[in-house]
C-alpha cells in the first residue's frame, strides 16, 4: 500500500469576498460557505469563527478537530464510513493536505444521551494551558453549530459532524487540483530483516458501554463505533482518516486531526527501514463490560502482533477508568509472547489519593509518562480571562456536573486534557 | 472500600464482574459477577434463571464470607455452587 501525501501549508486565514488557496493564504466566504452549511435543514445556526495562534483565545465545546483533506487519486474518501461515506479500504494513491490548520466542530449538545459525553473540553492558543494541546499552533476554522434541538441527539451529531466533513471536504478541495509545494511518500517496503520488527498499538474507547447505542457518535473506525475485535490496520489507513471523530470527554487530543497526524505513527513510519520494520497498526476497543472480553480483546491483539512476525510494540490507550485493564493486559499479552512493550500512557495526579496506574501489572516495566494532563501544574487550576471566545460562551465549571455553566471567558479549571501521544512540551523531573 | 472496611475488622466479600482488577488492587475476597452493568445475575435469561444465578452469586459471597483466607482469592460462583441450586 502506497500512499503519496501533497501538503499544501497555509500561513493565513482570512475572510474575503472569494473561497480560496494562493501562495499559502486560505481565503474563506464567510456568508456564502454558512449558507451552504444551512441548507440542511436539520440545523437553525451556523456560524464560522477563526482561532488564530497567540491570541486571547479560548475555543469551546470541541466536538471534532478535522484534518483538511481530499483523495486525488486512489479508492475511498477520507474519513471513510463517518455519515453515511463509502467504505471502501483507503490509504493508497494520493491525497492532499491543507497543513496548518483544522476545521473544528462546535457544538454544545452531547455526544450522546449518557453522563460521560458532554462535550466540555476546550483550546486555549495562548497561555499556560496553549501547550497542552497542538491546536494552539494551528488556525482553527471553528463551525459555531447550533442543531434542531427537537431532532434526537444522534441526528444532531450527525448534522453537525456532515457539515463539518463537508467545509473539511470543500476546503482542502480547493488543492485537490494543484502541484503540492511538498509530498512525502508513505510505504512499508522489505527492509533488513535485523531491524526488530514493531507494530503500534492504538487502545480506543468505544461509546457502546455507557451510550447503549451501536451507533452512537464517538472515535470510529471506517465509521464503528461500537466494541469490536481487534483491528489490522494499515497506517496508511490512519493518515486518510480510517480512525476519525472524537472523544471529548478525554480533551482535545481525542479528534479526527491527532488521528491523522498521530506523531507516535509519523514517527515509526520514518524510522521505518533505519531503526525498525514498521509492522503495522493494530487498534482495540475498550470498555468491554465483562471480564472475558477485555481478555480476548487483550490476547487477540498481542496475538495479531505476534502474527505481524512484532518483536516490539508501542501502547497508547485514549480514555480512563476500566478501559485500562483491556490497555495494560494488551501489554501483559504482548509481554508474555515475547513482544516487548513501551506503554505510552498518562497518569493519575498525586492528589487523586490513588496510585499512578489503575492496575500496575509486573509486564509492564516500560512506561513512558505524558504526565498528569490538565492537572500537571498547580497554577493551571484555574486559567485566566480571555479576550475572545470561539464557539459557546459557557462552559461547564466542573466536568462532571454539566449543566452547571459559567462564562467561558473567564478563569475556568482545565480539568481535563490528558496528552494521549505526547504532543506536549511539558516536561518533569522525579526526585 | 472493601480494604477500609476490613482494616476495621469486617470480612468483605466483593462481587466484581472486573474480578482481576479487584483481585490486584488487594480485595481479599472477590467473588465473579456478571457484567458490569448486571453483576448479580443475567437479564438475558428467563426471570427465573436470572433469579437462580443471583442467588448463586450471593450464595458464593457469603460461603466466601466463611472462608479463611490468606491473600487475594477468586470465589467462582460456578465452582463454588455446583449442585447447590440443582
Amino acid at each position: 500500500m502506497k500512499l503519496e501525501l501533497g501538503n499544501f501549508p497555509v500561513n493565513d486565514v482570512s475572510f474575503g469576498p472569494a473561497t480560496r488557496y494562493s501562495g499559502g493564504a486560505l481565503q474563506i466566504n464567510k456568508r456564502q460557505l454558512e449558507q451552504a452549511i444551512l441548507k440542511d435543514s436539520r440545523l437553525s445556526s451556523a456560524e464560522i469563527q477563526l482561532a488564530k495562534p497567540g491570541e486571547s483565545c479560548r475555543i469551546t465545546k470541541i466536538h471534532d478537530a478535522l484534518q483538511p483533506m481530499v483523495k486525488v487519486s486512489g479508492p475511498g474518501t477520507v474519513y471513510p464510513g463517518v455519515c453515511g461515506r463509502p467504505v471502501v479500504t483507503v490509504g493508497t494513491g494520493r491525497t492532499h493536505r491543507l497543513t496548518g490548520v483544522t476545521v473544528m466542530e462546535l457544538a454544545e449538545m452531547p455526544m450522546y444521551e449518557g453522563y460521560d459525553s458532554p462535550v466540555e473540553d476546550f483550546v486555549d492558543m495562548s497561555g499556560p494551558a496553549a501547550d497542552l494541546s497542538p491546536f494552539s499552533e494551528t488556525t482553527n476554522i471553528g463551525l459555531r453549530l447550533v442543531p434542531d434541538p427537537g431532532l434526537s441527539i444522534l441526528d444532531q451529531n450527525e448534522a453537525t459532524h456532515s457539515a463539518a466533513l463537508w467545509v473539511s471536504d470543500t476546503l482542502a478541495g480547493l488543492v485537490r487540483d494543484l502541484e503540492p509545494p511538498d509530498t512525502e511518500v508513505f510505504e512499508l517496503p522489505p527492509c533488513d530483516p535485523a531491524l526488530p520488527r514493531t507494530v503500534y498499538i492504538q487502545c480506543m474507547r468505544s461509546s457502546e458501554h455507557y451510550s447503549n447505542q451501536v451507533y452512537a457518535f464517538w472515535t470510529a473506525i471506517y465509521g464503528l463505533t461500537r466494541l469490536t475485535p481487534p483491528w489490522l490496520l494499515h497506517p496508511n489507513e490512519l493518515l486518510d482518516g480510517a480512525v476519525s471523530a472524537g472523544s471529548p470527554y478525554h480533551g482535545p487530543a481525542a479528534t479526527s486531526w491527532v488521528y491523522a497526524n498521530n506523531p507516535v505513527v509519523m514517527d515509526m513510519y520514518r524510522r521505518h527501514g533505519k531503526e525498525i520494520a514498521f509492522a503495522g497498526v493494530i487498534t482495540i476497543r475498550t470498555r468491554w463490560s465483562a471480564q472475558f472480553e477485555k481478555d480476548i480483546t487483550s490476547t487477540q491483539a498481542a496475538k495479531l502482533a505476534q502474527m505481524q512476525g512484532a518483536k516490539g510494540a508501542v501502547i497508547t490507550w485514549d480514555a480512563g477508568g476500566n478501559d485500562f485493564m483491556e490497555t495494560i493486559r494488551t501489554v501483559q499479552a504482548c509481554e508474555k509472547l515475547g513482544i516487548k512493550t513501551v506503554f505510552l500512557t498518562g497518569e493519575e495526579s498525586p492528589e487523586s489519593g490513588g496510585p499512578p496506574l489503575l492496575e500496575p501489572l509486573p509486564e509492564a516495566d516500560a512506561i513512558v509518562s505524558t504526565g498528569f494532563g490538565g492537572h500537571a501544574n498547580r497554577s493551571m487550576q484555574t486559567l485566566e480571562e480571555v479576550e475572545k471566545i470561539v464557539g459557546f460562551e459557557t462552559i461547564a465549571e466542573n466536568i462532571m456536573l454539566p449543566k452547571e455553566q459559567v462564562t467561558a471567558r473567564r478563569g475556568v479549571q482545565y480539568f481535563r486534557g490528558r496528552d494521549i501521544y505526547g504532543f506536549s512540551k511539558i516536561s518533569a523531573f522525579d526526585f | 472500600m472493601a480494604k477500609e472496611i476490613e482494616k476495621a475488622g469486617i470480612p468483605v466479600a466483593l462481587i466484581s464482574a472486573l474480578y482481576s482488577l479487584a483481585l490486584t488492587t488487594g480485595s481479599s475476597r472477590v467473588v465473579r459477577g456478571t457484567r458490569i452493568e448486571h453483576v448479580c445475575g443475567n437479564p438475558r435469561l428467563s426471570p427465573e434463571k436470572d433469579r437462580e444465578l443471583g442467588m448463586r452469586i450471593i450464595g458464593t459471597a457469603f460461603k466466601a464470607l466463611q472462608t479463611e483466607v490468606t491473600g487475594p482469592t477468586l470465589f467462582d460462583p460456578e465452582v463454588e455452587m455446583l449442585g447447590v441450586l440443582a
